[in-house]
């Protein structure tokens, strides 16, 4: 018994003190402070509230029409950002020159650009997916541009003097050392693309899991509004964790990078 | 590389060792000035059609309305109630993620138990939260400090929870057999180990709070700011303005994390590589 609990000591005391919290929230507004529907709601409400939504399909219906730019963004952000990471890592002059321009870009608060986006192209999808493009691409082009500065040069000539072709050192060499480093630009890249989904549509949108956040805080239906906002975290830790458990798995020796 | 450049080394030593030296700086900023520049050109290249002109803004557009911000005299108190809504959440984030970290650190129970809401609330973007921080706090200052405070508390939080973690059992144990209480622990060894990651956490917090910043402002946190100028400007399609408010955000965020990054190799210059890439 002592030994069970020693083991899984970090989950049940990490999902007791989430149920605690739960009841302790339940048990204070219905027992302790008189409840003020306008200002705070209840886990009780919550849940029943979450319930109706996800029967009627509306809950499915907004992640659908959420999720479906941010697929297209996050996809053009890998097929953009990995290539042209590499290309700053191996060829040195490329690196030179975009560095400075894209790292200034990391840098700054790209969520500012929003206005713009939906100026040049709208408030649907392509609009949102243009955003969630432009936040996720950082993260692959850094992490991908310093997984190629670590590819150790001693493997890239034991290939060649084998015999390898351009080829075989992308095949052997230089994509095992950099998907680490990729695995890891996509968890950050996944709560970029989160914040880039919920600016387009807090911006204007009929439809989708962040216009419906704004429109049931505007009616003052807090408890199908703190539902949506359960969803969205629920969603978040799936994607970060996910991630990062493939990380621990794929590649213990990496662990905390 | 170096050994073909060994041959010609004799003839042309210093012009090749001025380039090799600089190669870095001069091809990142001739890039910038190359895209400045094609930005400035492409006018003059494609003629548009009225309606792409009024979404087109130019380098000199954007800097003239830039300047036109300053002489107007509306860009500082803009900048004040930005700024002070800035430094604000970051103090206070800074304030409460400090302790918190600390405890989270020393004690593992606490740890435990706070760690998956640390955990949830720091994957979820924090701008969820923002229409409950509006209905909460109503619009102005007080809601745009608490969105800059939920987003510079956690990369703090986290950062300070690593740095007293990662703190030397050797250290603590040699200090506690001299006797140390606990906050002796913490004054000798604890802080001064984590402080590195404390301010490697900082430039982290200062990214989260420009953004909490922008966004904040952009969706009624506040009736003013640099923020509420940009979507205001964007609203009547004046584009120049847009980007002004634009390259503002981008020189202050570069700016302040450019400062913490200088702090941030003082004090890791006497570390070993290993918690510099934290």
């Amino acid at each position: 018994m002592d030994k069970f609990f020693e083991d899984w000591r970090r989950p049940i005391l990490g999902s007791l003190a989430i149920i605690c919290f739960f009841l302790a929230w339940e048990a204070i507004l219905t027992w302790g402070i008189p409840l003020n529907k306008f200002i705070i709601s209840k886990p009780s409400l919550i849940f029943a509230g979450l319930f109706q939504d996800m029967n009627s399909g509306l809950l499915w219906r907004d992640l659908l029409i959420s999720g479906r730019p941010l697929v297209f963004g996050y996809v053009a952000a890998v097929l953009v950002g990995i290539p042209l990471g590499v290309v700053m890592g191996w060829r040195v002059r490329v690196g030179y020159s975009l560095d400075p321009l894209l790292t200034a870009f990391y840098a700054s608060p790209l969520v500012a650009v929003a206005p713009l986006v939906i100026i040049y192209f709208g408030v649907g999808v392509a609009g949102k997916a243009t955003l969630i493009f432009i936040l996720c691409v950082f993260p692959f082009i850094f992490n991908s541009f310093a997984g190629v500065r670590s590819v150790d040069l001693l493997l890239i000539n034991a290939v060649r003097s084998f015999g390898g072709r351009e080829w075989d050192l992308y095949r052997i060499v230089i994509v095992p050392t950099i998907l680490p480093f990729v695995v890891a630009g996509a968890r950050f890249a996944i709560g970029r693309g989160l914040i880039a989904v919920l600016v387009g549509e807090f911006f204007a949108a009929s439809e989708g899991v962040g216009y419906r956040i704004a429109f049931y805080s505007d009616m003052y239906v807090l408890d199908r509004m703190f539902g949506y906002i359960l969803v969205i975290m629920v969603i978040a830790v799936a994607f970060t964790e996910g991630i990062r458990w493939a990380e621990r798995t794929a590649f213990p020796w990496r662990v905390g990078m | 590389m170096s050994n073909r450049h060994a041959s010609n080394e004799t003839t042309a030593v210093t012009r090749k060792t001025f380039w090799e030296t600089n190669e870095p700086l001069i091809l990142g900023v001739g890039f910038i000035v190359l895209v400045i520049v094609l930005w400035q050109i492409v006018p003059s290249f494609f003629t548009m059609s009225k309606g792409m002109k009024l979404f087109f803004a130019t380098p000199t557009m954007v800097f003239t309305a830039i300047g036109d911000l300053i002489a107007s005299g509306k860009l500082w108190p803009a900048l004040r109630f930005s700024s002070s809504a800035f430094a604000a959440g970051l103090a206070l984030a800074i304030v409460a993620a400090l302790p918190l970290g600390v405890l989270m650190g020393r004690s593992r129970l606490m740890n435990e138990l706070f760690d998956p809401f640390v955990t949830a609330i720091n994957a979820t973007p924090r701008l969820v939260f923002l229409p409950l921080i509006i209905i909460w706090f109503g619009i102005g200052m007080t809601s745009v400090i608490v969105v800059v405070f939920i987003g510079a508390l956690f990369p703090l939080l986290i950062n300070t929870y690593e740095g007293v973690k990662n703190a030397d059992r050797l250290l603590i144990n040699v200090v506690r057999s001299y006797g140390a209480s606990e906050w002796d622990i913490n004054r000798l060894v604890v802080i001064p180990n984590s402080l590195p990651y404390i301010i490697s956490g900082l430039r982290l917090a200062i990214g989260r709070a420009v953004l909490g910043v922008v966004v904040a402002e952009f969706f009624g946190g506040s009736a003013k700011g640099i923020g509420v100028i940009m979507v205001q400007a964007s609203s009547s399609f004046q584009v120049d303005l847009v980007f002004a408010g634009l390259i503002i955000f981008m020189a202050l965020s570069l700016v302040l994390t450019g400062i913490v990054r200088a702090i941030e190799t003082r004090f890791n210059r006497w570390r070993p590589e290993k918690a510099k890439t934290f």
